[in-house]
């Protein structure tokens, strides 16, 4: 009797064990570029190195816009999870060239597999053409080259991205909305993060930090404002995070009042959100 | 044993009492069945059922011109239709408006639809009206119960088909109101089924004014069948349709383009004459109303909106009514409930996606309630009475985009858990054969309201701001005290009733100076937020009075003040008012005048946006004979009410919106 109900208590335990198991197998890593557009690839000469480049958005739009880059081994396919990633974005205009504000990767090591990094474009290829140049030193064969991306950016109709010349110092800032989009809007309490750079010279345009920002929500339809939001305050990198309250859909208008200390710099700028 | 035991304890006769009542009764209807369920309430309710059935014999007025008239009740108007009872100036979430003891929860954040509006007079067997420490039993309520009793199909052995038609046509709104009931019974089954249509236009105001969007139209009709089990039992089904379209409401920016209510239940009710629990009754039933507002008829409106709301409610009732021994008699309540409510709001640019928010952020409410009466007839001077009821409730918000939208008014959980405690106690003495007087004291607690907790932006149009729910809110704590004189002659009866609430943590809006309106035009925004409290004090009394047997006077007068934690008025307080009415019956004709009479009302809430309200005198008539029609009893009512065609408003109607003027009235009812 006992020996049979150890026997039926092991056969139970075996099975689950089974089950476990079968089910961590059926686990597959997750593809880490999964819901990313791959918007361009090719081969950083020098490097040995394939770089795959991914977005969020399916086209690029002026803003702020994050990248995530994939490398790997030219030969062998596998993948390069650390290497120094160095980009230079470039504005040709023909008469004159312009950079724009960048993040490189934060770190040398991969995050799942990507290297995440961002540019802000701050104007469309209407003007222009733009190209990116990612510099890749691979750490795998201590090896560098780069490549050069032609890259295509759409003005859209609700513009994430404005610049204006600060009245206490006469210094242009160029200010991107990176949260809430269409997409991630909903009524409630949304997260609101805005990047502020500051022109320095036609090829320098570092965060900036100095600044503190009033966020003044308002339907213009409706000709009102929403209750308890929070001014975005600085987190590094000149990314400042607060909170943005939307009580209805359709298109609220995020009016924007920067100072330095308490002196004015701008009052002028908004972005339109429509969800 | 330990059940009576148990019993005697939790406490204890109407018998004396109730019988009583039941003979008065019993002469006006031969539904007693019904009508004997009332009177296990108290003696007091006997001369509001003599004033209901007096005023009721006006077959063209509506339930609402009944409930007008009793001196507890007023109306809060904001449009022809769809008028909120208020109980000793208390509404709303304070008072319990229940339909055969069902809780039907409005699905308009406007309060456009109380559930009032669901049963036609034809259909309407009794009126319960519950005040003070009686007033919770069927609910926790700080300010009473009106429960609609709707009428039950009857068995007549000699008659398989009964019913009767009815047609009427109102000058001042060129209003039409049919109705057809008809009654069926073979065997054990009795159906009764009753269809009401009433249409009515714009009507005129005193001085000849057309009040715009004053129009409405609507459909009701009922099907009640039952089952004689054996002699004792019987099940009972029943359902309500009602149809609502094209309602005009003049006092608010926007009208309704139709309300659609389903009201069914299913219940069992014994009856053991002998038995210690002598009767009782019990019943499952489920609602649900939809409200779609509109306003694409009104001129000038800023943005068109769609405001359409939804409630659903599902609940059990049970109650019983028990003899304890010759003194002492319990009556049992139990029930719960589960409401959900919904309602949002889409506002349209041309070129613009839609504007969509939710208003009542999606919510439910479930309770569990038991309440117990006990009444003592201790001697032949002394009736003591006591009442207990218990409500446990849970609220809170059923979806993440409801909790999103609370989460913008910094709540970051909406649930609520509340256990409401109601207690009274009262005394009546007989001081001789024609004089008793009695006195009640009661604690009653009441949940404040989905709209008072979660509502998003919700505009009164009654003060101009929009108001937002405050889920924080305490249960509101009434402690209130009646005392009430009542002389019974051969000839006349009055009574006199005084009555002081003062209510803890009194709901109210206060004005958020940091937050934009949501509506166009709105004067701010208002957080529901409770008052330290408020008080209120008034008096009521009647007078039944029949000099001789063709005559029949009645008359009403009622007083209320109400004023805040710091002095000032409380809004949507009637003034004194009088209603008297004449009635001269000879043979089959009677001849009634009626006059009503409010004097000013200048005890105002500026807070609330409330003016002054003028005092008036209006002047009915009011005439009807009875005949026989090919062998049917017919019944011809004419009359004329407004004679003078006063221009008027009463201080409960929003916007000041004026009153019909002159109206001539027509109305035909054939029974067969």
């Amino acid at each position: 009797m006992k020996k049979s109900v150890c026997l039926l208590v092991t056969v139970f335990v075996l099975c689950i064990l089974a089950f476990l198991v079968s089910c961590t197998k059926d686990k597959t890593e997750p593809n880490p570029t999964e819901g990313l557009t791959k918007l361009s690839e090719g081969y950083a000469i020098g490097a040995a190195a394939k770089v795959e480049v991914y977005t969020k958005e399916t086209s690029l739009i002026t803003g702020y816009t994050k990248f995530y880059i994939a490398l790997y081994d030219s030969v062998s396919g596998k993948r390069i999870d650390d290497a120094h990633i160095q980009l230079n974005p470039m504005m040709d205009m023909g008469m004159m060239q312009h950079s724009a504000p960048f993040e490189n990767p934060a770190s040398t090591e991969a995050v799942n597999h990507l290297f995440p990094c961002s540019v802000t474009f701050i104007m469309s290829s209407m003007g222009g053409t733009w190209t990116l140049d990612i510099d890749v030193h691979n750490h795998v064969n201590d090896k560098e080259g780069s490549i050069t991306l032609p890259l295509t950016i759409a003005e859209p109709t609700a513009s994430r991205q404005k610049s204006f010349t600060a009245v206490h110092n006469g210094a242009k800032y160029f200010i991107s909305l990176i949260s809430p989009t269409a997409s991630t809007s909903k009524v409630g309490i949304n997260d609101m993060e805005i990047a502020i750079y500051k022109k320095a010279s036609m090829m320098s345009w570092p965060a900036d930090s100095s600044l503190s920002v009033v966020l003044t929500p308002e339907m213009p339809t409706m000709g009102h404002g929403s209750p308890n939001n929070v001014n975005p305050v600085h987190t590094g990198n000149g990314h400042y995070k607060g909170k943005v309250n939307f009580t209805m859909t359709g298109l609220w208008r995020l009016n924007l009042d920067f100072m330095s200390g308490t002196a004015v710099a701008d009052t002028t700028q908004f972005f339109d959100v429509t969800f | 044993m330990k059940q009576i035991t148990l019993l005697l304890i939790l406490s204890s006769s109407l018998s004396v009492f109730s019988q009583n009542n039941v003979a008065l009764m019993s002469d006006d209807s031969s539904r007693s069945i019904e009508l004997r369920e009332i009177q296990v309430i108290s003696k007091e309710r006997t001369d509001r059922q003599r004033m209901l059935h007096f005023y009721r014999a006006n077959q063209s007025a509506s339930l609402e011109d009944i409930l007008s008239r009793l001196p507890e009740l007023s109306l809060i108007r904001r449009g022809t239709y769809g008028m909120e009872p208020s109980i000793r100036s208390l509404s709303g979430g304070q008072i319990n408006v229940l339909v055969d003891g069902m809780r039907i929860h409005g699905a308009c954040t406007d309060k456009m639809d109380p559930a009032t509006i669901y049963i036609e007079p034809v259909n309407l067997e009794q009126l319960q009206l519950q005040t003070g420490s009686q007033g919770f039993v069927y609910g926790s309520a700080t300010g009473g119960t009106v429960n609609l009793i709707t009428a039950s199909p009857v068995c007549h052995p000699d008659q398989k088909l009964h019913g009767l038609i009815s047609s009427g046509f109102q000058t001042a709104a060129k209003s039409l109101h049919e109705a057809l009931q008809l009654n069926y019974n073979t065997g054990n089954w009795s159906i009764l089924g009753s269809a009401t249509w009433r249409k009515s236009d714009t009507y005129r105001s005193g001085g000849g004014e057309k009040i715009a969007f004053s129009q409405y139209e609507k459909l009701n009709y009922s099907l009640a069948a039952s089952y004689q089990l054996n002699q004792h039992t019987r099940i009972k089904a029943d359902y309500i349709g009602d149809n609502g379209w094209n309602i005009g409401y003049p006092a608010l920016p926007m009208d309704v383009g139709y309300a659609v209510a389903r009201i069914g239940s299913l219940g069992i009710q014994h009856t053991a004459a002998g038995k210690r629990l002598y009767k009782w009754q019990a019943k499952l039933y489920a609602n649900q109303v939809r409200h779609y507002m509109d306003d694409t008829h009104r001129p000038n409106v800023p943005i068109h909106m769609d405001m359409p709301g939804r409630s659903m409610t599902a609940g059990f009732t049970a109650e019983g009514a028990m003899r304890i021994n010759r003194k002492q008699q319990l009556r049992l309540v139990a029930d719960a409930s589960t409401t959900r409510l919904t309602a949002s709001m889409t506002m349209y640019e041309a070129g613009q996606p839609p504007m969509y928010m939710l208003t009542w952020p999606d919510n439910r409410k479930d309770q569990y309630g038991a309440g117990i009466s006990w009444t003592c007839q201790a001697d032949s001077n002394w009736l003591l009475q006591s009442a207990l009821r218990l409500d446990y409730i849970h609220t809170g918000l059923t979806t993440q985009a409801a909790k999103d939208h609370i989460s913008i008014l910094g709540v970051t959980d909406a649930a609520r858990n509340e256990l409401l405690k109601n207690l009274s106690f009262t005394g009546t003495r007989k001081l001789n054969d024609r004089l008793k007087a009695s006195a009640s004291v009661a604690y009653a607690e009441r949940m404040p309201t989905a709209t008072e907790l979660y509502g998003f932006y919700l505009f009164n149009a009654q003060d101009g701001y929009d108001y937002l729910g405050n889920p924080g809110l305490l249960p509101e704590q009434s402690l209130q005290g009646e005392i009430s004189l009542q002389t019974n002659g051969k000839k006349a009866r009055l009574k006199f009733t005084a009555f002081y609430n003062h209510i803890r943590h009194f709901i109210s809006g206060s004005v958020n100076q940091s937050f934009s309106t949501m509506t166009i035009g709105a004067n701010g925004v208002k957080n529901f937020s409770a008052l330290p409290f408020a008080n209120l004090a008034g008096l009521e009394s009647s007078l039944l009075y029949k000099p001789i047997a063709a005559i029949d006077i009645v008359s009403t007068l009622r007083y209320t003040n109400g004023k805040d934690n710091t002095g000032d008025p409380l809004p949507m307080i009637a003034p004194l008012k009088n209603t008297s009415t004449v009635r001269y019956q000879f043979s089959h004709f009677f001849l009634q005048l009626e006059t009503e009479a409010a004097s000013a009302q200048t005890e105002i809430s500026g807070k609330y946006g409330e003016d002054k309200t003028n005092g008036y005198l209006l002047l009915h008539a009011r005439s009807g004979c009875q005949f026989l029609l090919a062998g049917k009893k017919t019944d011809l009512q004419l009359g004329v009410e407004n004679i003078f065609d006063k221009s008027y408003h009463e201080h409960l109607d929003w916007g000041n919106i004026k009153r019909p003027g002159r109206n001539g009235y027509l109305m035909i009812r054939l029974s067969f």
